[in-house]
């Protein structure tokens, strides 16, 4: 059995070498694919056009701002700097900016769950007045006057008569598409290629037991649109925003935990600096409020319930989502 | 098995050929022409749009309340056509990121988007239409689509609850408190200003998302004869006033600034009713 575990991951390691970086590939424990790859073949050429595009400040107004200032590389495409973010002249977003990976998998985007398909999420950071603050129309416009892009696009896509907002919205999916963090550690030891601590695996069993429930699956989140009992009052209301309906008030989607340890600060609003407040929250300051998912309360009282040495445990068992390979990748 | 392949393969090929051949042979064009109008005292007038802004009322809604319009802009998907013999025609719907075949949007101040040519119709008699009012759901799950649907410059998309706006209304009237900003052709200044923008493309089961396309049908008085050298024309007519007066009274002092699909359901539910079968000529 051990010797099995060795020989497919020796011949594992020699065919990744090989293996084409720029086909999207799911890992048999993931979600199935969600995007419709087969109207957006992924290339190389159009994953670097998208890849250009998203570190590109040419998408906002005053070509101030790119994708990549609010998503930085380094702490899993996600913002490091601010609680919310901060948009085009130094406005403040509402929200926290979400990790950009294995968006493949994903049924809805956004915190409210407003996108259906990955495609139409960037024209919303580009129209939204409080990021880019810019048309699509007139970064299509800009794209074709400028001196580099007509050629790239004309590359990837070579039908194209002139740059329109669909080519370079697909060009954008190519890239965040093959985002894909499947190589931490916890990824290793759910291929049998690396064994967890004894501390990070009392904290995988804690987690099951008391996480797990919503932070569901190989990308640890249901997709749900939950109340976790963060305020009674809402200055922003949510998922209510998109269905209309007065119970999905103040709440928003579950979140990935993947590379959780990069992602700081936490919640929606980023209103917690650290992952021990994170944590203390659903220890210790569960508002009982009306939308509050069941999950929360334990015999009628809200919060759960976990010891100083419990927490250590899930904290290391956190670490083991963090994924080095793709914040380090080259390719990315 | 090579042998096996190859023939199976002509045949194939044989019979696409064939089949081509019948479809070239025996297919033609037919257009429908949707004209917008106001009927008034059960007489139909040429839609006019104002210029924004103006208080030239012409058109009342059925509590009354005059109005008039700066914008009116809709999708049509989906389109179908049958006849008496079992003649059938299926507008396919494909959409990519350089076309969206199948979906059309009619424009009344761009009158010739509002005739829409259907090609290889297959000869035969046709008497019953019909078609989705919106971007059908096929059009929505395949992303960002060129054409009529690219979301930078149809100006029916909705980037934060991402999908097509069906129907695009804008105007005026007296009683509205305006508060209506940030349109194509109202701003904050718009004192009086109406907005319709009326969309929505899932039904969640147990959930208020709605669904305001509008798959409808309508019969011909005659039958409409395609084969090759005939071009029938078929008129379809939405009258505008319907949709403010129809099951729904749409009330301008309250519902007038529509951005939601909850909220534009009551105007939804008035478009079945709002469209009809005109005439065709030959």
């Amino acid at each position: 059995m051990f010797v099995g575990a060795i020989i497919l991951g020796c011949q594992k390691e020699n065919t990744e070498e090989v293996l084409d970086p720029y086909v999207l590939r799911r890992p048999d424990y993931f979600p199935e694919i969600t995007y419709p790859i087969s109207g957006n073949q992924i290339s190389k050429s159009g994953f670097e056009l998208g890849k250009k595009l998203f570190n590109d400040p040419i998408l906002s107004l005053d070509n101030s701002i790119a994708c990549s200032n609010c998503h930085v590389k380094a702490v899993a495409f996600t913002d490091p700097q601010h609680n919310p973010s901060v948009g085009i002249f130094e406005r403040e977003g509402s929200r926290n900016s979400p990790m950009i990976a294995n968006m493949a998998f994903q049924p809805e985007f956004l915190w409210d769950g407003g996108i259906t398909h990955l495609d139409f999420v960037p024209i919303f950071a580009i129209e939204n007045e409080k990021e880019m603050a810019e048309t699509a129309e007139s970064v299509v416009r800009k794209l074709n006057a400028s001196p580099i892009y007509p050629t790239l696009f004309k590359k990837t896509f070579p039908s194209l008569d002139t740059i329109t907002a669909p080519y370079m919205l697909k060009a954008l999916s190519q890239y965040m598409l093959l985002l894909v963090s499947d190589q931490s550690k916890y990824d290793q030891f759910l291929r049998g290629e690396a064994n967890l601590s004894s501390e990070e695996t009392a904290g995988l069993t804690l987690f099951k037991a008391k996480c797990a429930s919503c932070h569901s699956g190989a990308l640890f989140t249901n997709y749900a649109f939950l109340d976790n009992g963060l305020d009674v009052t809402h200055k922003d209301i949510g998922r209510a925003l998109i269905s209309a309906r007065a119970e999905d008030t103040g709440k928003f989607k579950v979140p990935s935990l993947r590379n959780i340890l990069l992602t700081a600060p936490y919640m929606h609003d980023g209103r917690f600096k650290t992952i021990n407040e994170a944590i203390d929250h659903y220890r210790f300051h569960v508002k009982d409020t009306p939308n509050l998912d069941t999950r929360l309360k334990t015999n009628g009282k809200p919060g759960i319930s976990l010891t100083d040495e419990e927490v250590e445990n899930l904290v290391s068992f956190l670490k083991t989502l963090t994924d080095y390979k793709f914040i380090s990748n080259p390719i990315f | 098995m090579n042998k096996i392949l190859i023939m199976s393969l002509l045949a194939l090929i044989i019979t696409s050929c064939g089949k081509d051949e019948v479809i070239e042979k025996g297919a033609g064009s037919i257009d429908i022409e949707f004209d917008n109008v106001a009927v008034i005292n059960n007489i139909q007038n040429q839609l006019s749009l104002v210029t924004p802004g103006s208080t030239n009322y012409t058109y009342t809604n059925g509590i009354g309340q005059p109005f008039n319009l700066n914008l009116l802009r809709y999708y049509i998907s989906g389109i179908k056509l049958e006849g008496p013999n079992g003649a059938s025609f299926t507008d396919e719907i494909k959409v990519d990121v350089a076309a969206s075949k199948g979906i059309y949007l009619i424009d009344e101040s761009k009158l010739a988007a509002n005739i829409i040519t259907l090609e290889n119709v297959p000869a035969g008699e046709y008497n019953k239409i019909s078609f989705t009012v919106g971007v059908d759901t096929s059009g929505v799950k395949e992303g960002a689509s060129g054409g009529v649907l690219d979301p930078a410059t149809c100006k029916m998309f909705w980037n934060w609850n991402s999908g097509y706006i069906a129907v695009k209304i804008e105007g005026q009237s007296p009683v509205s408190n305006g508060g209506v900003g940030g349109t194509e052709t109202l701003n904050s200044s718009s004192v009086n200003g109406i907005a319709y923008h009326v969309g929505g493309w899932r039904n969640v089961e147990g959930s208020a998302f709605v669904n305001n396309n509008k798959s409808l049908s309508f019969n011909f008085d005659t039958n409409a004869k395609v084969e090759k050298g005939l071009e029938p024309h078929v008129h379809m007519i939405l009258d505008v006033i319907s949709l403010f007066k129809g099951q729904n009274i749409i009330d301008f002092t309250g519902n007038h600034n529509v951005h939601k699909p909850i909220d534009g359901k009551p105007l939804a539910d008035n478009i079945p009713n709002a469209f009809s079968f005109d005439h065709l000529h030959q």
